[in-house]
């Protein structure tokens, strides 16, 4: 009933003034004659053109489209074909993704890995937040921001760390603390596991942290006083009761394992690792491509994601219990025995430092240093990466103009499109909004390799797209559309969530008082949810800065932005002005959205600070 | 005095189960008007259908004359001219006290002296003025309900709907709360429709209570009317804590089990409505006396409260002294205070 246009008011009121003109008393008149319809809802068709075709589009266009072009080129191969297309049926690079020993094994490497990590970092996850939210350790400063910040900082940033760690004649090896050995084990299932792990955790240190916050104090309080000890209550009562959110953990670890591709294009590429996603890329832009062999690829990979979700689909469906009260006490932290205190103090303080601490001051040494041999030498200190970096002259400094311009270009216009999106979906019946909440949460496991394929299909090879001006295929108008689309979904399940979040009420009252659907949403609402919108643009910049799947395939013609031109620098062993480049994007990036969120928590943020009464 | 608000007929289904059913109910001009009743009793549903908020599946609405809702026009709320004060009061949280009411009298297009005033007004019998600057965040919860009803005032409504407007608060603040909202609601003699589940709160705020059950309108009338003669048992369950005693009427005389009380009492099964406040000593009116076992007491203060169990119910007294648990009480009631209704077949005993 709240799709009400303003149809159905006009009887109410008979004009009384009396300069009115003549075809204002007849319209009214007429208006009295006839009595508006009973029902003040847009007929079916209408609304549907109105308010579900914009929404249906704009999903068509960014991600189904894409999507679909890269499900029939896997069955269709001549279907993209630039001299002789068509669209005959064929499995002949299906089954050479399915049975040539080298894409055969890159599947089974995909979800070895996956598979291991799903374990390690489940389990380094549940720790973390057992340790974080059960118990009372000092130092509290140096982990409790590990996971956002972990979160925040791409998988290649940390892979290239790590690097420099491990490799042969790394950090580690220099100080003798690693032998040969080790850094051969490194570049190999072992590293890809332990950094996935620590890049990782935090997706399952949220899923079970979140679960655990739900157990409130009462369940433990009523175990012990049933004579319990601790650890038969973290066995008997919370490891049970915390089961659906470890199963949610494996299962989100995985697929994101899967969909990487961060690690992929750096330390398993170099270690000769062959995974899924890596091999999309190279079928999709190495000379001479293979596009059936990219679409049968992202075929696979795909399936297997459609798999796992479907599994998190059945978890969720069977119902986690429902602890979540108003009435349940949230948990105390516990106090700990001195040895015990240290020990956990020391556990959950490495965990952050292998995490974020160690990768971030391996990037600033590297950055501020000469040559990775030189080590910690005092002579080898030297300014000239960062000053190269900065310089006019370089070609650092355009793509990070570049960079940041693409960012804050696709941060405006995702978060623009997310809110009027969230907007007519709170208009729209519920099964439209079921519908679109679903399929953003589909998109967020498409991986961004295959959404990036999915866009040379169509803007290449697709007549129509292929010489429509703007966005064109090679120029950044391609590139800004493909993050658009990639960081749609984030920036629409914050702002749904925001709108959600609001009391219906709030709008009824507004309602009551005469305003109508516009000034609600622009009076009301969005001052009420902009904190959220910021929160979207903010996420969706820094993310966008470091994206690169996309940006690695849709490089645009006038040049590169700063992901793929920090992973050609790795490629060339030019780690010192990659860390350089990193450093700077990461200082600039991280400094303009942490001012920019101070701004919003201090101007926009109405939530009661504390109770009065 | 006119009707102010009209409901004929008003039906309601939700999810196949009918939430109201043919329901009538007419409001006077300035009248304030409880709809008390129970959760799941339609009350809700009913005060959302009178701001609009939801639409009848069938039925005829009428407000100061003018049709609101049948079944060729439906006015929308937003043109209706109903204030309604929330349960969670809906400030808008990211607009100042002044700036809530300002935004609220936004649409009538007033001159901005006329706006002015009337916000200043508003402002000032609610005693708000001070705090006019400040956001709803840095209220306590009974200036922020006194803004709600602010808002109201200012736009000067036809009708004022209030949705359990003090289920939010604590119950020490309840009843000075409630006082003041009335005194200013009565000054400016609006007409109001209050929804609540609290009987003692519905007594004291209205000039008439309907007394809601599964979407009907059980009874209608001045609380004295209902506290003295309950129409239904079901009513007199719903009201005051009394207690209901089952028996059975025979000419002149109103059987409790092995016991017979002297009261014109009609024929065939029925019950005794019995206030806690008339339980007087056996002596008093030997002919309606009762007796007992006591198998409870708690002191309240002016009296003690006692459970007495008489067949198979539990009755409420209020007793001068403690009696011993598990004792035999007799006691007697006044022939005029006792008003026994024929049993309603759909009432189970033990909601009573």
């Amino acid at each position: 009933m709240r799709r009400n246009g303003s149809s159905g008011t006009k009887t109410a009121s008979f004009p009384s003034d009396r300069r009115v003109s003549y075809l204002n008393i007849k319209r009214a008149a007429q208006t009295r004659r006839t009595p508006p319809p009973r029902s003040l809802a847009l007929p079916g068709w209408l609304s549907f053109a109105w308010v579900d075709l914009p929404i249906l589009a704009v999903f068509f266009l960014l991600i189904v489209l894409p999507l679909l072009s890269v499900l029939a080129q896997a069955v269709m191969p001549a279907l993209f074909d630039p001299k002789a297309p068509g669209f005959g049926l064929d499995v002949s690079a299906l089954n050479h993704a399915l049975f040539a020993p080298r894409v055969l094994r890159s599947i089974l490497h995909s979800v070895e890995l996956g598979a291991a990590v799903a374990v390690s970092a489940t389990l380094t996850g549940g720790l973390f937040a057992a340790l974080t939210q059960r118990f009372a350790l000092p130092l509290r400063a140096l982990y409790a921001p590990v996971p956002w910040l972990v979160f925040l900082t791409p998988g290649y940033l940390k892979a290239m760390a790590w690097v420099l760690l491990m490799a042969p004649g790394g950090y580690l090896a220099q100080l003798g603390l690693l032998p040969h050995w080790g850094s051969d084990a490194f570049f190999g299932l072992g590293g890809l596991v332990l950094v996935h792990t620590l890049s990782l955790f935090p997706l399952p240190a949220f899923i079970i942290g979140s679960a655990l916050a739900g157990l409130g104090q009462d369940l433990q309080d009523a175990a012990r006083l049933s004579g319990a000890g601790p650890w038969r209550i973290w066995l008997r009562i919370n490891l049970p009761l915390l089961l659906p959110a470890i199963a949610l953990s494996l299962i989100a670890t995985f697929a994101e394992v899967l969909s990487d591709f961060g690690l992929a294009a750096t330390i398993a590429r170099s270690a000769g690792f062959g995974v899924l996603t890596y091999g999309i890329y190279a079928a999709a832009s190495d000379y001479p491509v293979d596009f059936p062999l990219a679409g049968a690829e992202a075929l696979v990979l795909l399936t297997l994601i459609l798999l796992v979700t479907l599994g998190d689909r059945l978890l969720r469906r069977q119902g986690a219990l429902r602890l979540i009260s108003g009435r349940s006490k949230p948990s105390q932290r516990q106090e700990l025995g001195p040895w015990a205190r240290w020990c956990w103090t020391v556990v959950i303080v490495g965990i952050g430092a292998l995490a974020i601490w160690l990768p971030l001051a391996v990037i600033l040494l590297r950055a501020f240093t000469d040559t990775l041999g030189a080590g910690l030498a005092v002579s080898n200190f030297t300014l000239a990466n960062v000053t190269e970096t900065l310089s006019p002259s370089a070609p650092a400094r355009p793509a990070i103009l570049r960079s940041f311009g693409y960012a804050a270009l696709t941060a405006l216009i995702a978060a623009t499109i997310a809110l009027i999106l969230a907007a007519r979906l709170d208009r729209g019946g519920p099964n439209l909004r079921a519908w679109v909440t679903g399929l953003a949460l589909g998109t967020i496991a498409i991986p961004g390799i295959v959404l990036g394929f999915g866009y040379i299909l169509v803007w290449n090879r697709l007549p129509g797209f292929r010489d429509w001006p703007f966005p064109h295929y090679g120029q950044a108008s391609l590139l800004v559309m493909g993050y658009v689309a990639s960081a749609l979904p984030y920036c629409l399940i914050i702002i749904l969530t925001a709108v959600g979040q609001l009391a219906p009420s709030l709008t009824d009252a507004a309602r009551l008082h005469g305003h109508g659907v516009a000034a609600r949403l622009v009076k009301v609402v969005l001052p009420l949810v902009l904190l959220s919108v910021v929160t979207a643009v903010l996420l969706t910049f820094i993310r966008t800065v470091f994206e690169l799947p996309i940006s690695q395939l849709l490089v645009p013609q006038t040049g590169s932005p700063v992901p793929p031109y920090v992973v050609r620098l790795l490629g060339h062993d030019d780690d010192g002005l990659a860390s350089a480049l990193v450093l700077v994007c990461m200082v600039g990036a991280g400094g303009i959205a942490g001012l920019g969120w101070l701004w919003a928590q201090k101007h926009l943020n109405f939530a009661p600070k504390e109770s009065l009464s | 005095m006119s009707a102010a608000l009209i409901c004929e007929g008003i039906q309601k289904q939700l999810g196949g189960k009918a939430v109201l059913r043919a329901l009538d109910l007419s409001v006077m001009a300035g009248e304030v008007v409880s709809l008390l009743g129970a959760s799941g009793s339609g009350k809700t549903t009913l005060l959302r259908a009178i701001a609009g908020l939801t639409h009848p599946d069938s039925g005829k609405i009428t407000l100061n004359g003018a049709e609101v809702f049948g079944p060729s026009r439906v006015i929308p709320p937003e043109k209706r001219q109903i204030g309604m004060v929330f349960q969670d009061y809906a400030l808008w949280p990211h607009l100042s006290v002044a700036g809530n009411l300002a935004f609220a009298l936004g649409p009538q297009r007033l001159p901005a002296a006329e706006a002015q005033a009337r916000i200043s007004h508003a402002l000032d019998v609610t005693q708000l003025g001070p705090l006019r600057d400040r956001l709803p965040a840095a209220l306590s919860g009974g200036q922020q309900q006194r803004v709600a009803i602010a808002r109201c005032l200012a736009s000067r409504p036809q009708l004022m709907l209030f949705d359990e407007p003090l289920s939010n608060l604590d119950s020490a603040l309840r009843e000075d709360l409630r006082s003041e909202m009335m005194d200013l609601v009565r000054r400016e003699a609006i007409t109001v429709v209050y929804v609540t589940h609290d009987q003692a709160e519905a007594m004291a705020v209205s000039d008439r209570i309907a007394v809601m059950r599964s979407g009907e309108i059980a009874q209608f009338d001045r609380p004295e009317t209902l506290y003295n003669a309950p129409a239904t048992p079901f009513v007199a369950s719903f009201i005051g804590g009394f207690s209901l005693l089952q028996g059975q009427g025979e000419d002149r005389v109103f059987r409790v089990g092995e016991q017979t009380m002297h009261l014109p009492a009609p024929a065939g099964p029925g019950v005794l409505v019995i206030r806690p406040e008339d339980a007087r000593p056996a002596s008093e009116h030997p002919l309606t006396s009762l007796t007992g076992r006591v198998i409870g007491a708690a002191y309240q203060g002016r009296c003690w409260r006692l459970s007495v169990a008489i067949g198979g119910c539990t009755l409420r007294l209020d007793w001068p002294g403690p009696v011993q648990t598990g004792a035999d009480l007799t006691f007697s009631l006044p022939p005029d205070r006792c008003r026994i209704l024929t049993l309603d077949p759909a009432l189970n005993p033990k909601d009573a």
